[in-house]
């Protein structure tokens, strides 16, 4: 009998028992229906994540006193420590040779003003020299920049985000205008370009002022950051090494030491985010492979009262002269044509999961290939296995006892 | 001409809980091919175990069985199926045709374990079909056929691999008297091509169809003699 033949008889032996077949291959289903879904789903949410925080600027990194803090020990030591001054800005940016720019900056919250409207909860972003070199600033819609001359002369000069002059302005030019940040009075000289949202939160409710002027009006006491955008790519790792050892050197630590300041790539937070999820979803997806393993052993069960039920018709067989190995043949076949049906039902509707939350949600989820193959394998080996026992249950029977078995 | 069965001396022990039961007690037993013969006896003489020993379902506990030149006792469990294969074709008392498939592919199956081709094998059951007066039924299942339109399939089935052996064990068991008639005629008819019938009964009319009976007793056998129609 050929392989086609085969399966053909498998298909009318599992259609005869319609009922039984579909709950048998249950199992199977909602076991590849989940590893499919949450593979999918998992790798829709590194990727969006991924995506977002590759998209607030990629060569960039910073210096702070905190940086990346995830526990409350972590943030009791940070307290401590000697926060970062514009001159340590100064003292990088004369001495690193691979990095493009060096801009200090300092933030705080302000509600923004003009002629009775207002913008509540604007970040006000001071920065220094040299920020429209900042992938994140560099592009405007209106006006220009404020000037290197104006920031060193802690001037009232202030760039507006797209959103805040949207929200004050609405279609009336900002630039020349003179409105209120917090008490103070300023002159607009620009608006940003556009930037979208980052995990649901607009970027774009900030205006930008010297951090000279911000630390005039508010203190210096506020530790600052410190952004570097390396000279490119290949720079990227050189220059962040080069930057810890100089801010190393200059706040008195030996170059081995730890550093007393925190510092923020792009991919340190995408680690932070993998650490803190990974094992998370690999005990997701262990656990939903675990539910196919248990469709399996459901399989194992009916496939044995099939073999018990159908005695007499594989007696039939052998007395016409089917050998040992067809008859385990069809039931194996029949095993693997059950699992496969079964994991193949499993992908489709995990694929149409996967393209629902595509469709709902900002994540971009797509099937994963392997995660279909190794589940398509996964069912066929349980399959396979479970239904091998009753296989060769069936496969030894003695014809003339099979033949007087009742039924 | 050399015999196209030979029983030797054959005995059949089946063990039953923590005793035995002797079956057949050292049969000696010669068929030509081509013969027509009846087995008869009361229940328990041993008629089932010496078809199913004919029928290469089982093996003697002593003793020889040579089928055509082969010793069957010698044979392997996958060398007998593929004697049963080719040369025995089987007729059973209750049809034992498969309920899911049609009388086509009942009868083709013998053809399927032989490993012949889907277009060869459908030729050749219609074939057999077509012998035994089913053709226009060859689409219909068993559940949807007469008593004796399944035992013509059966016959069929058992014809289709051109075998040198027919086995029928009660053919006319299920069926009343008309139709089992039919079907003892084509039996015969088929057997007409030189094949050796074996047939078991408890009927004397049926078994008097036959060229020669055989009666066993107490897994002997007592008589072994020609009928009026030899």
């Amino acid at each position: 009998m050929s392989l086609w033949e085969a399966l053909r008889h498998a298909g009318s032996a599992l259609l005869a028992h319609r009922l039984r077949s579909a709950l048998t291959m249950l199992g199977t289903v909602v076991g590849v229906l989940a590893v499919v879904s949450v593979v999918s789903i998992t790798q829709g949410l590194n990727r969006y994540v991924s995506q977002q925080l590759l998209s607030t600027g990629s060569h960039v990194f910073s210096f702070s006193q905190f940086g990346m803090i995830t526990d409350r020990e972590q943030f009791f030591e940070a307290l401590k420590r000697r926060p970062l001054r514009l001159s340590d800005a100064e003292y990088l940016a004369d001495r690193l040779t691979t990095a493009e720019v060096v801009v200090p900056t300092v933030s705080r919250q302000e509600d923004v003003e003009w002629r009775g409207r207002r913008a509540k909860g604007v970040q006000v972003q001071g920065l220094g020299a040299g920020y429209e070199a900042l992938g994140d600033f560099q592009s405007l819609d209106a006006g220009r920049h404020i000037s290197a001359e104006e920031i060193r002369g802690a001037n009232r000069a202030v760039l507006l985000g797209w959103e805040v002059a949207d929200q004050l302005f609405a279609g009336i030019d900002p630039v020349g205008q003179r409105l209120r940040i917090g008490r103070e009075s300023f002159w607009v000289v620009g608006v940003l370009s556009r930037r979208g949202r980052v995990f649901g939160m607009s970027r774009d409710n900030l205006v930008v002022i010297p951090v000279t002027t911000l630390q005039k009006l508010h203190g210096r006491q506020q530790s600052i950051t410190i952004l570097i955008q390396a000279a490119g790519p290949e720079a990227y790792q050189p220059c962040q090494e080069e930057a810890e050892l100089l801010l190393k050197l200059r706040r008195g630590l030996k170059p081995w030491e730890e550093p007393d300041f925190g510092k923020e790539t792009a991919e340190t937070l995408y680690a932070l985010y993998d650490k803190l999820t990974g094992v998370f979803f690999l005990g997701m997806i262990a656990i939903v492979g675990l539910s196919v393993v248990i469709g399996g052993i459901v399989m194992m069960n009916i496939m044995l009262v099939a073999v018990s039920e159908r005695t007499r018709e594989i007696g039939i067989c052998k007395a016409i002269g089917a050998r040992r190995r067809d008859i385990l043949l069809q039931f194996l076949v029949e095993a693997a044509a059950l699992s496969g049906s079964g994991a193949l039902i499993g992908v489709l509707l995990g694929a149409l999961v996967a393209w629902v939350v595509q469709a709902a949600t900002p994540l971009p989820t797509r099937v994963a290939g392997w995660s279909v193959f190794g589940s398509l394998s996964l069912a066929l080996c349980v399959g396979l296995t479970s239904g091998l026992y009753p296989a060769q249950r069936a496969a030894r029977l003695s014809p003339v006892d099979a033949l007087h078995h009742e039924k | 001409m050399t015999p196209l069965i030979g029983l030797e001396g054959v005995t059949k022990i089946y063990p039953l809980g923590r005793t035995q039961v002797t079956a057949l007690r050292g049969i000696d037993l010669t068929i030509h091919a081509g013969e027509y013969l009846a087995i008869m006896g009361p229940s328990g003489s041993g008629k089932s175990t010496l078809m199913n020993i004919l029928g290469c379902l089982d093996v003697p506990t002593e003793g020889s069985y040579q089928l055509r030149g082969n010793d069957v006792g010698a044979l392997s469990d996958n060398d007998l199926s593929r004697l049963r294969n080719r040369e025995i074709g089987f007729v059973f008392q209750t049809f034992n045709l498969l309920p899911r498939a049609n009388a086509l592919q009942n009868v083709a199956l013998p053809l399927v374990y032989a490993g012949v081709h889907a277009r060869e094998r459908e030729e050749r059951a219609g074939a057999a079909l077509a012998l035994v007066g089913l053709a226009e039924r060859r689409r219909h299942r068993p559940n949807e056929l007469s008593g004796g339109e399944r035992q013509r399939v059966a016959i069929a089935r058992a014809l289709v691999v051109q075998p040198s052996l027919i086995l029928a064990d009660e053919p006319t068991g299920n069926l009343d008297s008309q139709t089992g008639l039919e079907i003892m005629e084509a039996l015969e008819r088929a057997g007409g091509e030189g094949r050796t019938i074996i047939l078991v009964t408890h009927e004397e009319e049926i078994a008097e169809r036959a060229h020669r009976i055989l009666r066993l007793r107490d897994g002997r056998l007592v008589s072994d003699q020609p009928t009026r129609r030899a």
